[in-house]
C-alpha cells in the first residue's frame, strides 16, 4: 500500500534531492562574485550561497532587483514582492541583462532547463515530435521560451545549469536551442564571439556534469551519496562518459541545510 | 502648458485601440506589474486579431490569447515564472491560433530601445547562434530565418553579429504605481522596460494604481521616469495588475494566479473565467467587489507597503479622482 508519508517520516529524511541540487549549485558560487539568478529554484540556490558561504556575493536578478534577500519563501519571480521588500536598488532589463551581463561584467549565472544536451545547450521553448525540420512548425508542447537565460548563456563568465535528472530532459541533441551551451561542441561558440565562457557545470538531482576542455561534451564528474554512476547513466539520453576520477559530492552539512531552509522558508525544495 | 489627461478605462480602450492593432503592454512582467485590467477591457469591448508586443507573457496576454483575441505575439518569456506555463497562451500557440515569435528578455528591451531612438536596427550579440535566430514563427519557411535576426557584419571588427528589428507599437498601456493627472509617473519595483516602451510606443496610456498631486513629482523629479510630455492618457485603476503584484500596493494573489491559469487551459474554463471575472465588470467598485473586499484588504497588507510611505501624503482619494475625471470630461465636451 502506498500510504502518504507522515510528517515524522519526512522529518527523518535528512534532505531531499532538490535540496542537494540547490546546495551543490550554491557551492559553485564564490564570495565576491557578481552573480545573476534566473527564476525559481536557481534563485534559492543563489540566495543560499549568499546566506551560507558567500556573504559578499554581489547578486541581482534579471529583473534588475539588487541587494535583496527573499522574504516569505521562494520568490514567485525575478520581480516579485518577496524580493522587492528589502532591495537596495530597482533598475531595469537593459541594466541587469545588458550593462551587467552582455557587457561581460557578470561572473556567473544560474539558469534552469526543460531539456539539456551533451554540449550544454538548453531548450526551454518547446517539445516537438522528432526534428523540427527545415521550416518552423508548431510544437507539440509549448514551454516558457528563453526569457533572460539566452542572454545569461551568451554573456555570463560562466553558467551553471540546474535541471532535474530524467532521460527525457537529457537529450543527445535538444530539439530547439533556446540558450546556447557549446552548440555543436569544440570551438563552435567562437563563431559568435560570445563574451561569456559557456556552461561550467550541469548540476542535477543526481550529480554534477562538467564539459571536456576540448570537445566540450559533458561528462559525469560527481554523484551524490544517494545516487550512483549507473543510475545517472541510465537517466541520461546520451552515452554519458564518466570521469576516471569520478567522486562523491560531500553531503550537505547542518549549516548548509539550515541556511538553505532559511531562504526556502515555504519548503519549495522539500515537496518532492 | 500640460493638460490633465485622466480618462476612464473604457474610454481609453475605445479611443486608443482597434481590431488588429499592434498593442504593447507594460511592464509585462509575469508576476509583478502589468496593466492586466486593460486586457480585461479589451475583451469587454470585443477587440480581436491583436498583435501583442509583450516583453514577457503576463496574465493579461495569457487571458487575451486564451480568449482567442491574439493573432500574433512577440515575447522574451512566455511562462508565468514559478506559477508555471501560461496555459491560455500555450493553448493558443499549440493550436496555431497565435503565432508566437520568440526573442530573449534582453532582446525585447533592446528592440524597444531601438524603436525609441528611431534606429534602423539594433546590434545583436545575444540570441545569435541559437534557434531564436534561425527559426521564425512569423516566417515559418524562412530557414535559417533571414527576416528575424539577420546576420550583419560589425563594420569595425569584421565580426558577424545579428540585427534586431526595432519596435514601435501603435499603443502601449503601461502599468505604473503613481501618476499625476498630467501623465508624470513613478514606478515602484523594477521598471523592466517601461522607460524604453514609453518612448517607443506611438501612443501611451498609463494605468495607475493611484493618482497623486503634481507636487509629488516636483518633490521626486529624479524618480519620474515617464514624463507627461510623452503620455496621451492616464487611467486611474486600483489593483490594475491583479492577480499580479504591485510593489508598495499589493501582493500577488497566489490562489487567483493559479485558478485563473487553470481556467485558461481549456475553452470552457476560459468562457467561465470571462463570465465570472470579466464580462459586465465595468467600473472600479464592481471590480473590487469581484476580487472580494476581504481579499483586497489581505493583499494590501504587503511587506512592501513601506515603499509607498514617502508618497502617501499626495495620493488622491477616489472621490478626488472622480472630481478630476469629471473636469476632463467637461473639457472634452466643451
Amino acid at each position: 500500500m502506498n500510504a502518504p508519508q507522515t510528517s515524522t517520516q519526512l522529518e527523518q529524511q535528512p534532505y531531499t534531492r532538490q535540496e542537494m541540487m540547490a546546495i551543490a549549485t550554491g557551492r559553485e558560487l564564490h564570495d565576491g562574485e557578481l552573480a545573476i539568478f534566473g527564476v525559481g529554484l536557481s534563485m534559492l540556490a543563489g540566495y543560499f550561497a549568499q546566506a551560507h558561504h558567500a556573504p559578499r556575493l554581489r547578486s541581482m536578478t534579471e529583473g534588475g532587483v539588487y541587494g535583496a534577500t527573499p522574504v516569505g519563501g521562494l520568490p514567485w519571480g525575478i520581480e516579485c514582492n518577496r524580493i522587492s521588500a528589502n532591495a537596495t536598488s530597482f533598475t531595469n532589463a537593459i541594466d541587469a541583462l545588458g550593462f551587467l551581463v552582455a557587457s561581460g561584467r557578470c561572473d556567473v549565472g544560474i539558469i534552469g532547463a526543460a531539456q539539456v544536451d551533451k554540449f550544454g545547450n538548453v531548450n526551454t521553448t518547446g517539445i516537438w515530435d522528432g526534428d523540427i525540420g527545415d521550416s518552423y512548425r508548431l510544437p507539440k508542447t509549448r514551454l516558457t521560451g528563453a526569457g533572460g537565460a539566452n542572454d545569461i548563456a551568451c554573456g555570463a563568465g560562466r553558467v551553471v545549469i540546474m535541471v532535474t535528472h530524467e532521460p527525457k530532459r537529457f537529450a543527445d541533441k535538444v530539439s530547439y536551442i533556446s540558450s546556447p551551451g557549446y552548440l555543436d561542441g569544440g570551438a563552435a561558440r567562437e563563431r559568435y564571439g560570445f563574451v561569456g565562457g559557456g556552461p561550467s557545470a550541469i548540476v542535477t538531482t543526481l550529480g554534477i556534469l562538467r564539459p571536456d576542455p576540448v570537445t566540450k561534451e559533458f561528462f559525469l564528474d560527481a554523484y551524490y551519496a544517494f545516487s550512483s554512476v549507473e543510475e545517472i547513466r541510465a537517466a541520461t539520453g546520451w552515452d554519458l562518459k564518466v570521469s576516471p576520477n569520478v567522486r562523491v559530492v560531500p553531503e550537505p552539512t547542518q549549516e548548509e541545510l539550515a541556511a538553505l531552509r532559511q531562504v526556502d522558508a515555504t519548503g519549495a525544495l522539500r515537496k518532492r | 502648458m500640460s493638460q490633465q489627461k485622466l480618462i476612464t478605462l473604457a474610454e481609453a480602450v475605445r479611443r486608443y485601440t482597434h481590431d488588429g492593432i499592434q498593442y504593447a503592454s507594460g511592464a509585462a512582467l509575469p508576476v509583478g506589474s502589468d496593466a492586466v485590467v486593460f486586457g480585461r477591457e479589451l475583451l469587454r469591448q470585443g477587440r480581436k486579431n491583436l498583435h501583442a508586443i509583450f516583453h514577457c507573457n503576463t496574465q493579461q496576454l495569457n487571458l487575451l490569447a486564451g480568449a482567442g483575441a491574439v493573432t500574433k505575439a512577440e515575447c522574451g518569456f512566455s511562462g508565468l515564472e514559478v506559477f508555471g506555463f501560461a496555459n491560455g497562451l500555450r493553448r493558443a500557440v499549440e493550436s496555431g491560433q497565435t503565432a508566437l515569435e520568440d526573442y530573449s528578455n534582453l532582446a525585447m528591451a533592446l528592440r524597444l530601445l531601438g524603436g525609441a531612438l528611431n534606429w534602423p536596427f539594433v546590434p545583436a550579440t545575444v540570441n545569435i547562434g541559437s534557434d531564436i535566430q534561425h527559426r521564425s514563427a512569423f516566417a515559418p519557411d524562412d530557414y535559417p530565418a533571414k527576416s528575424k535576426i539577420p546576420t550583419v557584419t560589425d563594420p569595425f571588427s569584421g565580426r558577424e553579429i545579428g540585427a534586431f528589428s526595432p519596435l514601435r507599437p501603435e499603443v502601449a498601456a503601461i502599468h505604473v504605481s503613481l501618476a499625476d493627472p498630467l501623465g508624470n509617473a513613478i514606478l515602484l519595483g523594477t521598471e523592466w522596460s517601461r522607460f524604453e516602451l514609453a518612448r517607443a510606443a506611438q501612443k501611451v496610456v498609463l494605468i495607475a494604481d493611484a493618482i497623486v498631486d503634481t507636487d509629488c513629482m516636483r518633490q521626486y523629479p529624479n524618480l519620474v521616469r515617464i514624463p507627461d510630455v510623452i503620455v496621451d492618457a492616464v487611467v486611474y485603476h486600483p489593483f490594475a495588475a491583479w492577480p499580479q503584484s504591485s510593489p508598495g500596493f499589493y501582493d500577488a494573489d497566489e490562489a487567483h494566479m493559479k485558478s485563473m491559469n487553470k481556467s485558461l487551459s481549456s475553452v470552457e474554463g476560459t468562457a467561465d473565467y470571462l463570465r465570472e471575472h470579466v464580462t459586465g465588470i465595468d467600473d472600479i467598485d464592481a471590480y473590487l467587489d469581484n476580487i472580494g473586499r476581504d481579499k483586497v484588504a489581505e493583499l494590501s497588507d504587503t511587506a512592501t507597503a513601506f515603499l509607498l510611505a514617502p508618497f502617501r501624503q499626495w495620493i488622491k482619494t477616489p472621490a478626488e479622482v472622480a472630481a478630476l475625471l469629471a473636469e476632463t470630461t467637461e473639457e472634452t465636451a466643451a
